[in-house]
């Protein structure tokens, strides 16, 4: 008796397991037949905003269409220090009590976390709802036909109230617009103010007076500050971003206009060689290794007297060294003749809406929400100067100019500012692209350097190696 | 009627395994012939389409210089670390064996580092070693042993050094609790024995000592053969395979060409002659173990 209960609960064990397993497999066919799905969620919510408009124009407030906004959405992020994590937590927040029917799950992930995520999770359907992503990548989630296009929510906000380039930066090549930027920041050269007094430098506009400055400081200091870093790590791009500050100050671009890797072009090659260079005169020798942090770590301790970054950097003095705040500024990327605007690097970061949300009429209710200048200037402030707003008329908005660090580094603004008006992302000079993506985030060229580093391959061995495998991932991504 | 008893008491047996069995070999099988499939295409990370290419991702890889690269440092952070493992546990083991008294605090310290997460070790050994702030190349110089900053993780000379190191200091005291464990199991009568008989303490080491244990030894060789050779957290998270290429074993490579490069097709191969490479490292093994096994029965 007991052998046949014991039976009859293992069968039932069993078809419980199974009926999960199926349960499972009709998941898995449900999120397939999501993109089928997709075309009618876009219609119910272009309906939805039809019906919106209508009642508006009959002179009824929107509140009723907004809180029939229901379900549950997942909205990654890479804002993983404290005070901007805490402004998107405070406005899902806000959100959610003013569409109780909402539920906003917040996932935090670094920026190099992310990327791993997003393309692993792509393959399972592990993706959210909404994020924030890379401006290299949207053209990447394009090519993978993982987000949808976001015109509709750009005009609901005002296409006009947008900076122009961050958008056209995101429009690609069917004309549509799959982003919507949320601030944007530029490279710009940081510069240690008393080491300039000290050594009677002034600020450098050529790469010859910066190569002159960044070798005095580093034998002046005798090892305690190096002239200038030269990070190398292929766990990041940041050595990518560095020659893209010198072929950019040149007004050139690391891809050509037909999309090929353009290492071997003269100022490429001189631009490698430069940093080499610099890398054996005045860079610690663990830069070879040095990712993001470990770069921006240096300058924020006072231990590097030039760096490029952006206004992030000031965030990062007051939190390591506040002694040094009234001794940082910035300036202008140096040209190779002192003269005229160089391109720079530009990041536009924005946020996407992903094709297999269930509900992207929630997500782009809260990016738009989350533009209303109670919401949108706090977020600015958590990292200021380092953020510098999308919208043009918070940018002269008072309560945003109302803050302690930016009226401090006015001349950072103004730099930062000049700056986002003559740039774009890594190697996107002749437009958002795939391959722009693949060079700035395969680590091609951190290896290049790093084989020229360390084995002594000739710079221009190097860099037809490194266009060579560059084009090799080109076409894969074809 | 007791051979229908025997047919279902055998039928309930397996249908309690089942749901267990099912998970395993689910898991492991999934993983292994997804990879295996996915080696004979050209399926990219990011994109939905592929298409069946053969043996080409095969043929890429093993003319691929990094690959052979990567695959004899592979080797070389294998042999060293298994070696220094081995050494230090068994060093240690016999050390602790002889403590009467304190051996179980001993024994406690020594297994620390497992009770942390290696992202956590990484990243302080990084911290520690760091060419510029770092503890220990300070220390160096301060005490005068170093005129500038070693670069422990840095230097193409040092990189490869440091971190077998790091993983013989991780790994050696699971050596050491396994081969105590087992040589707490050695009939201490034997040794009075031989003693009684006249043998010196090496000949006591080699007829008694070690015949006992090997069974154990020669286990935990293959297991941390498996785990070394396919280590990747540790490697990744302190130098990432660099600089250059320089600490750059199989999984790091594997990892670079299916999640750095998205060439998933490509990351398979790599993955399925990994296993081939083990499998007959482990099939090598196995047959001594085997043979061992005979001698003591």
């Amino acid at each position: 008796m007991k052998k046949r209960i014991s039976v009859i609960l293992m069968t039932a064990m069993l078809t419980a397991a199974l009926a999960a397993c199926s349960s499972g497999t009709g998941s898995g066919t449900s999120q397939s037949d999501a993109a089928a799905s997709q075309a009618d969620t876009a219609a119910s919510v272009a309906a939805d905003t039809s019906a919106t408009a209508e009642t508006t124009d009959a002179g009824e407030t929107e509140q009723p269409a907004e809180s029939e906004l229901e379900g549950e959405i997942t909205f990654w992020h890479s804002f993983t220090q404290g005070p901007r994590l805490e402004n998107i937590q405070a406005a899902a927040d806000a959100f959610m009590t003013d569409h109780p029917k909402v539920k906003i799950n917040i996932e935090t992930y670094s920026w190099g976390d992310f990327y791993t995520k997003w393309t692993t999770g792509l393959a399972s359907g592990n993706v959210p709802d909404m994020s924030t992503a890379r401006a290299g990548e949207v053209v990447e989630m394009i090519n993978a036909d993982a987000i949808i296009p976001l015109d509709d929510l750009i005009d609901s906000i005002g296409r006009d109230r947008f900076y122009e380039s961050p958008i056209q930066e995101m429009t690609y090549t069917d004309g549509q617009c799959y982003a919507v930027p949320i601030y944007s920041h530029a490279y710009v050269m940081w510069y240690r103010k008393d080491l300039l007094e000290k050594y009677n430098l002034d600020v450098p506009k050529t790469w010859e007076e910066f190569n002159a400055a960044a070798t005095a400081i580093t034998e002046g200091e005798n090892g305690e500050v190096y002239g200038c870093s030269v990070p190398m790590g292929t766990n990041d791009n940041y050595a990518t971003s560095f020659l893209d500050v010198y072929v950019g100050s040149a007004r050139e671009s690391l891809l050509t206009q037909d999309r090929k890797p353009n290492l071997t072009s003269q100022t490429a090659l001189d631009g490698i060689q430069f940093w080499v260079d610099m890398y054996h005169n005045n860079s610690p020798a663990d830069s070879i290794n040095f990712n993001t942090l470990d770069q921006a770590t240096l300058y924020y301790q006072g231990k590097n007297a030039f760096d490029f970054n952006s206004g992030f950097h000031i965030g990062g003095v007051e939190s390591n060294t506040p002694d040094l705040l009234d001794y940082i500024d910035c300036a202008p990327i140096p040209t190779p003749s002192g003269d005229g605007n160089p391109d720079y690097i530009v990041n536009n970061m924005p946020m996407v809406v992903w094709k297999n949300s269930e509900h992207p009429e929630i997500c782009k209710a809260f990016i738009e929400y989350f533009y209303s200048p109670d919401r949108y200037i706090p977020f600015l402030h958590s990292v200021p100067v380092g953020m510098m707003p999308a919208l043009k008329e918070i940018t002269n908005d008072p309560a945003f100019l109302e803050n302690d660090t930016i009226k401090k580094y006015q001349n950072a603004m103004e730099t930062i500012s000049n700056a986002l008006s003559h740039g774009t992302y890594t190697a996107m000079e002749y437009g958002p692209c795939v391959e722009a993506g693949i060079l700035a985030n395969q680590r091609v060229i951190e290896g290049m350097f790093q084989d020229i580093v360390l084995n002594g391959t000739p710079v221009e061995d190097a860099a037809a190696a490194a266009e060579a495998q560059l084009l090799e991932l080109f076409s894969a991504a074809e | 009627m007791p051979v229908k008893r025997k047919t279902i008491s055998s039928l309930t047996s397996w249908l309690f395994v089942l749901p267990a069995l099912l998970v395993v070999v689910l898991l492991m099988l999934y993983p292994v012939t997804s990879s295996i499939f996915y080696s004979f295409t050209n399926k990219n990370l990011i994109k939905a389409d592929f298409r069946m290419i053969g043996l080409d991702n095969y043929k890429a890889i093993l003319t691929d210089n990094t690959f052979w690269t990567a695959f004899l440092t592979n080797l070389k952070w294998t042999a060293a670390s298994l070696l220094g493992q081995l050494l230090i546990g068994f060093s240690a083991a016999l050390a602790l064996n002889r403590i009467k008294k304190g051996s179980g605090i001993y024994r406690t310290l020594l297994i620390i580092p497992w009770a942390f997460p290696s992202i956590v070790l990484a990243f302080s050994w990084k911290w520690i070693l760091n060419g510029v702030s770092g503890f220990l190349p300070n220390l160096l110089v301060k005490l005068g042993i170093c005129d500038t900053t070693p670069q422990f993780l840095s230097s193409a000379a040092l990189a490869f050094p440091t971190l077998v190191f790091l993983n013989i200091w991780f790994g050696a005291p699971l050596m050491m609790v396994n081969i105590l464990s087992a040589l707490q199991t050695v009939p201490q009568d034997q040794y009075e024995s031989a003693r009684m008989d006249g043998a010196s303490p090496l000949q006591s080491f080699v007829h008694i000592t070690f015949p006992h244990i090997r069974m154990v030894v020669g286990l935990l060789v293959v297991l941390r053969t498996i785990w070394v050779f396919n280590s990747f957290d540790i490697i990744y998270l302190i130098t990432g395979g660099g600089p250059g290429s320089i600490t750059k074993t199989v999984p790091i490579y594997a990892y670079d060409t299916g999640w750095g490069m998205r060439m998933l097709g490509k990351s398979s191969a790599v993955t399925v002659l990994l296993l081939l490479s083990l499998l007959f490292i482990c099939s090598m093994y196995f047959k001594l173990l085997n043979r061992w096994e005979k001698e003591n029965a």
